[in-house]
């Protein structure tokens, strides 16, 4: 991985792919997700969080489940440890993501440290779209298209939030709800088209179908249970394919 | 230990990085620490594409089934069939992410206004 004879770390990446990443802050998937953090402005605003607070929690978490839980834990004023157990459970899904991401944006020359360091900008929306437009960028670009994107989606969040939690009246519910619509929406088409085998297509249908499954039979861990279940299940169906598919 | 247990500047914010930053990230860095050297192209990729994906559809259902804040002010059925029919529009034409967009949410908003309202 790494070269004895160049030391420097300047040709690792092609930085010019940052600013392509960045321009992306006018794309659909970045408007659903400014979208999202319209509604969470209005509820940090709700639960009496100071604009600080906010500014510091947006991009710092980066995680919207993970952001949700946290205020709804200083709204019931919850022990520290009660919260850090439901944030842990409802971000394991970050390790997963992380490691289907880190393969598709390494660059030959990319350390540890680096990936350490720009794997805390992965959430759901950078994360499918980089993976979709990765195929079409050079190896040595990616990491930055990657950085770019995700970093303009955090300042762009983070100044919409902060803009609506400072107004001084709310939105309409239904504006509200169809805000927050806009999400699932956007994962479940944006998900499918980034797929490239079969199998991904069955996790994302068995993923849905046992989530409130799942949920209803252990609501603690619903969403990690059907996400482990059905992502084997389909992995499953995926060696059995092709292991008959050899066969032949 | 909560959010109100002291009444200082900054233990709000170093609350909202024990409870919130680090359970979140730690998971990140467990990813990139695991997946070390492996090759984009084996087997285990597609396990770990699976369970992400599958994950990540949890998720999704969690907005339709148990939404919480204002999307719970729509009713269940409502939800429901907007996502099947922004995502089963989608399927049938063009694979395009506006399509799913636009008719999940006009059937959610026209729902609610000429049904639910």
């Amino acid at each position: 991985m790494t070269d004895p004879e160049s030391p420097d770390i300047s040709g690792a990446y092609d930085w010019s792919w940052y600013w392509r990443g960045m321009r992306n802050v006018f794309s659909l998937p970045a408007l659903i997700l400014i979208s999202a953090f319209v509604g969470f402005g209005g509820l940090a605003r709700e639960a009496g969080i100071p604009l600080l607070e906010l500014i510091f929690m947006v991009p710092a978490i980066w995680a919207l489940p993970s952001h949700l839980i946290v205020v709804a834990g200083i709204l019931t004023d919850a022990p520290l440890l009660a919260v850090v157990a439901a944030v842990a459970l409802a971000a394991i899904r970050m390790m997963p993501m992380t490691m289907a991401l880190i393969p598709e944006i390494r660059a030959p020359k990319s350390k540890t440290w680096h990936l350490l360091l720009v794997c805390n900008m992965v959430a759901i929306t950078a994360w499918v779209h980089t993976l979709q437009k990765a195929p079409e960028i050079p190896r040595r670009g990616r990491l930055p298209y990657f950085a770019g994107f995700a970093s303009i989606l955090m300042c762009a969040t983070t100044l919409v939030a902060s803009i609506v939690h400072q107004l001084a009246a709310g939105f309409p519910a239904i504006i509200m709800g169809g805000l927050y619509f806009l999400t699932p929406l956007y994962f479940a088409a944006s998900i499918w088209n980034t797929s490239r085998v079969r199998a991904e297509h069955l996790a994302l249908i068995l993923g849905f179908s046992f989530g409130p499954v799942f949920g209803y039979l252990i609501p603690q861990a619903g969403i990690l249970m059907a996400g482990l279940v059905g992502g084997l299940s389909a992995f499953g169906f995926h060696f059995l394919t092709r292991k008959w598919g050899n066969a032949e | 230990m909560s959010y109100g247990a002291y009444d200082t500047w900054w233990w709000p914010f170093l609350f909202i990085l024990l409870a919130g930053v680090i359970p979140t990230t730690i998971w990140r860095w467990a990813g990139v620490i695991l997946v070390g050297n492996l090759d984009e192209d084996s087997q285990w990729m597609v396990l770990i594409r699976c369970v992400a994906t599958a994950l990540v559809a949890a998720v999704i259902a969690q907005f339709i089934f148990s939404p919480s804040g204002a999307l719970a002010e729509f009713p269940f059925e409502l939800r429901l069939s907007a996502a099947f029919a922004g995502f089963f529009t989608f399927l049938a034409f063009s694979r395009r992410l506006f399509v799913c967009i636009l008719v999940g949410e006009a059937v959610l908003l026209l729902g609610q206004l000429l049904l639910f309202s």
